[in-house]
């Protein structure tokens, strides 16, 4: 198999990605078709949280 | 300033147009054969650790957002915070389906207390198919679908699903969750998804031939069926003039039952994958493309627990049938936390060549608690009739098996059709099979030789056998 990529690297920057499109969604309940697909940028940024998510215990 | 002002506007509005699009210089690498190389290969030790953050998770989220949960956990004293191991998961209550239908008269309509969202947040409706009962709604948010999808991105791509595909779904979606997250999981991974909903059988045949469809999706029983329609009625031969080279079966038993799949396999001249799920837990197994004679559990997504049928204890030994009881770590809006599956099911000793460190149950799903009966004293699992019926070349796909009382002895009819143009003697064919099944299951039958054509078919779940002995079952 090729290299792992850095996870740690990669889960930061997908926490950068939730705050921006967390922002963003919260500054846009007069636009729905910007709230609305916030809402599924957020859950698909969620997903990646998922997908990357080990217990650092 | 606006985005209608000055030479600053154009630059941004150029920047927001939505046809500016950068192809990624370095695209996806098709070879890994895991959907999440780091989930998937993560040592055992690890994954258990993520298995008992998760669950601790969904049983707080559930406490503190569902009715159910919260009056459930509290009457066995239950407190979230107190499982602090795999092993103490066990004093987390089981929740049965017959436990889901009378909440749902309850508010908020028409999920009832168990529901952990607001109703504006769901965006998904299905339902049980009430096969066992009254059916059971099943709500999920985006995020959840999101989640479904996820799951069966992890099962097709480990069945070597890949971009370049391009998958026929032969199967009339509606309220039943069946294909679904299979059609959108497809568009995930960025094959080339094909609905093929309403047309008839033969129109989906010609429709896949017209495309070249690389893959498919349905189950055994249609998987058959349409094989038996494409060289019967059009004069196609699946695996000669159809360019199906993978089919994920869901939904039945059958692509793991060793004679089913070898049929399946040969008529399409395509691999053959199971995979399991249903509605209130998500899609928890899969074969990969190793095909170790078993399904892995997605279990960084599922906490799989196997107990002894009739005592409840855990099974933690391999080779022991014992009751599937599973858990979605990260559905939200109906929560599954240790849901009595029904499924039976076996660890198997070996680990998988393919490299996931996810257990493996021998055989898949090998009955269920509802069908696995006792005839005669002895425990018969329908699969294994099944086994033995379809490794007979004379026989076709379709038989029936009815188990009923005559005085007070059970007795078994197996009812079996004759291969079209197969030119057997029927008795010859009678004999070793009641050799076979006598062997394979300990119990005797009488067999009925029926001529080609004259049992029932069935598009989507089969109900093939029937326990007389049972109310309901006639």
């Amino acid at each position: 198999m090729t290299r792992q990529p850095a996870l740690t690297e990669i889960a930061a920057q997908v926490d950068q990605l939730h705050r921006i499109a967390q922002e963003l969604y919260d500054r846009s309940e007069d636009f729905p078709a910007l709230n609305r697909n916030l809402k599924r940028i957020l859950a698909s940024i969620h997903m990646l949280r998922i997908n990357l998510e080990e217990d650092a215990d | 300033m606006t985005l209608h002002q000055g030479r600053g506007a154009d630059t941004a509005r150029q920047k927001l147009s939505p046809h500016s699009r950068r192809i990624s210089k370095k695209p996806m690498n098709k070879s890994i054969p895991y959907w999440n190389p780091f989930l998937e290969t993560l040592p055992r030790e690890r994954l258990e650790r993520l298995q008992l953050r998760k669950f601790r998770r969904i049983v707080r989220w559930a406490y503190e957002h569902s009715r159910f949960h919260r009056a459930l956990y509290e009457k066995a004293g239950v407190e979230p915070d107190e499982i602090k191991s795999l092993e103490q998961v066990r004093l987390v209550p089981k929740v049965e389906k017959s436990m889901l239908r009378p909440i749902q008269s309850k508010d908020p309509f028409p999920y009832g207390d168990a529901l952990c969202v607001p109703l504006d947040e769901v965006t998904e409706f299905h339902q049980t198919s009430g096969t066992t009962g009254q059916p059971v709604y099943q709500p999920d948010t985006w995020q959840d679908w999101e989640w479904f999808s996820e799951c069966w991105a992890t099962l097709l791509w480990a069945q070597g699903y890949r971009p370049h595909d391009r998958v026929f779904l032969p199967f009339g979606y509606n309220v039943f969750v069946a294909f679904w997250t299979g059609h959108y999981a497809s568009e995930k991974i960025g094959c080339e998804t094909v609905p093929g909903g309403v047309l008839d059988t033969q129109a989906r045949i010609l429709k896949m031939q017209e495309l070249r469809a690389t893959a498919m999706m349905a189950t055994p029983t249609y998987v058959l069926g349409m094989a038996d329609a494409a060289q019967r009625k059009l004069g196609i031969d699946p695996a000669k003039d159809l360019f199906v080279r993978r089919i994920t079966c869901a939904g039945e038993p059958g692509a793991l039952i060793p004679s089913t799949k070898e049929r399946m396999e040969k008529l399409w001249g395509a691999k053959v994958f199971d995979h399991a799920g249903a509605t209130e837990i998500g899609a928890w197994g899969f074969e990969c493309e190793a095909q170790p004679g078993g399904m892995h559990v997605n279990e960084a997504m599922f906490l799989a627990e196997v107990e002894d049928p009739e005592t409840g204890d855990l099974i933690t030994e391999p080779n022991k049938s014992g009751k599937l009881v599973i858990s979605a770590l990260d559905r939200l809006a109906q929560p599954c936390i240790r849901f009595d599956s029904k499924d039976i099911v076996q660890m198997s000793p070996d680990q998988c060549p393919c490299g996931r460190t996810y257990k493996v149950f021998k055989g898949g799903v090998i009955g269920r608690a509802d069908d696995i009966t006792k005839v005669k004293g002895v425990l018969l699992a329908p699969s294994a009739i099944e086994d033995v019926v379809r490794s007979f070349p004379g026989l076709s796909h379709e038989y029936e098996v009815v188990v009923e009382k005559r005085g007070d002895m059970d007795h078994i009819t197996l009812k079996v059709e004759l291969a079209e143009g197969s030119g057997q003697d029927a008795s010859s064919i009678t004999e070793k099979l009641k050799t076979e099944l006598r062997f394979k299951t300990n119990l005797g039958y009488e067999i009925q030789t029926h001529p080609y054509g004259s049992l029932p078919r069935y598009e989507v779940k089969a109900k093939r056998f029937k326990d007389l002995r049972k109310r309901g079952d006639a």
